[in-house]
């Protein structure tokens, strides 16, 4: 075994996984000075298996399981499992049912993107943003609270065959006086802000060959300038049928991603506004799943679904030998490609100071990537 | 960078703060919410539904003290509280309502022997306990 050379300028450094600006999740820095020579990240620290427990699970309680893959967009993987399971099954999911799951799943990822505002403030020194957007949040999560029973977990709220309950009365008023809240933090978010220009532009640049060869998905291939988007690409539940545009931006830095988050928002909103006026009366959920069973078999046989979460492509492998539960289920967590070959190959060469403007940009969740 | 500041700090002079005080008032909580459980023997069939259906497997099926083996000779469903993850699909599975969630939501407590929840509260506690 060769020693390693030390110089005296050299050291190794841990951003987390104890850190305020990291997240359960550390990275490994070797520093020269205040250079980055190179960055390892060092998951792990939150893995708790989902993929393992499903297999002991019915459909019915993975998607209350499901909510804990992401704690902050924890709709938008109770869509995705709801999708898979469906799919398998070869359920007919109502109208209804498909409208409110995209009103549910895009009010989850504005949700999402204010968060991602909120730390990127934090992460650049800017702690006003962070308390308004998660002052903002929570008019959301209360909007969640009256429909689904829980402020951040929804608990398998979108099931297999639709979802658990119907809007509530007088959802839709409460729905858009909201988002009209939503639209005045965005005037206040779209202000050109000296602290986030001066730490966030021309840092962090992702080219777009890079981002494709280290499978950069959603947002951040975006922000590198190539137009992507599952809804566009291979719509599923009513997507199609809704008109919305994708934001693109070429500059790659941290800033275009972050701008790439506020005119998501905007995309989002008009979403709910649309699907909320063509919500079609109904039932919510299919016949066969009105009421929960225990022994309904699952069909022989096995799929893969893709959807396009706030964080990138999130997908979910499912296999079936015909029992009660799934045989094999495997999850695809968009950040586990933004926060190990991505963050690695932007954290080389950049300096310490810019190390949470660049994790942050990229929009990470550790809880998704270590599931 | 173009802000109209005095009518913005104006208006924000005199809107309500985001915030509200807590221990002395508080949001109004929705109908729906998913809370403590309240269950209601006299309505419970003993089917064991939503011991099997638990996520968490936090409810299990429980013969009762001897002295009320005579009213309820069948087994009952004991809550953990503590490993409740309030998905609230025992009450959906319940074919006679007899376990629904309530909107009580201040479950904190010093005595970790009151986070588990008997068939029949006071009574039973202190026999297995």
């Amino acid at each position: 075994m060769e020693m390693e050379s030390i110089s005296e300028n050299e050291y190794e450094l841990f951003f987390g996984p104890a850190h305020p600006g990291s997240g359960n999740f550390a990275v490994r820095l070797k520093v020269d000075g205040e250079r980055i020579l190179s960055a390892r990240s060092d998951p792990g620290y939150l893995h708790r298996g989902f993929e393992k427990l499903m297999e002991y699970r019915l459909p019915i309680q993975n998607a209350v399981l499901s909510d804990r893959i992401c704690v902050l967009e924890p709709l938008n993987w109770n869509l995705i499992h709801a999708e898979a399971v469906d799919e398998l099954m070869g359920i007919d999911t109502p109208e209804r049912a498909k409208y409110i799951k995209v009103i549910m799943a895009e009010l989850s990822r504005i949700q999402s993107h204010i968060i991602w505002y909120g730390v990127i403030s934090m992460g650049t020194g800017f702690n006003t943003g962070f308390k308004i957007a998660f002052g903002y949040r929570d008019y959301i999560l209360d909007l969640f609270e009256m429909i689904t029973g829980g402020r951040v977990y929804p608990a398998g709220y979108i099931c297999p065959g639709g979802v658990r309950r119907d809007l509530p009365e007088g959802a839709k008023e409460k729905i858009l006086k909201v988002l009209e809240k939503m639209e005045e933090m965005l005037e206040f978010e779209k202000l050109e802000n000296p602290f986030h220009l001066d730490r966030m532009e021309n840092v962090g640049i992702l080219k777009l060959k890079d981002a494709i060869r280290l499978g950069a998905t959603g947002p951040i291939l975006r922000a590198s300038g190539m137009k992507t988007d599952v809804r566009k690409d291979e719509p599923y539940e009513v997507y199609d049928k809704l008109d919305f545009e994708v934001p693109v931006r070429k500059e790659g830095d941290a800033y275009a991603r972050y701008w790439i988050g506020l005119e998501e928002i905007q995309q989002s909103i008009n979403i709910v506004k649309q699907a909320l006026n063509n919500l079609p009366d109904g039932d919510f959920i299919a016949k066969e799943f009105k009421k929960p069973k225990l022994a309904i078999k699952i069909p022989e046989g096995e799929v893969y679904v893709r959807n396009e979460v706030a964080r990138g492509e999130a997908g979910i492998y499912m296999a079936s030998d015909g029992g009660t539960k799934p045989y094999r289920v495997k999850i695809r967590g968009p950040s586990f490609l933004h926060m190990i070959p991505v963050l690695e190959h932007l954290l080389k060469g950049a300096e310490i100071a810019d190390v949470p403007a660049i994790y942050w940009s990229l929009n990470v969740c550790p809880a998704d990537l270590d599931r | 960078m173009k802000v109209d500041v005095i009518p913005k700090l104006i208006k924000n002079l005199f809107s309500k703060p985001m915030t509200v005080r807590f221990p002395h008032e508080s949001i109004p909580i929705p109908d729906g919410y998913r809370g403590e459980h309240a269950y209601n023997i006299d309505k419970c069939i003993s089917c064991g539904l939503c011991a099997k259906i638990c996520p968490n497997r936090a409810i299990e099926m429980v013969e009762m003290p001897k002295e009320y083996r005579d009213k309820y000779p069948k087994k009952y469903p004991k809550i953990d509280l503590g490993k409740c993850c309030f998905c609230g699909l025992c009450q959906d599975i319940c074919p006679k309502e007899a376990i629904k969630l309530t909107k009580n939501f201040f479950l904190s407590t010093f005595d970790s022997s009151t986070t588990i929840k008997y068939p029949l509260p006071e009574k039973t506690s202190k026999e297995e306990g």
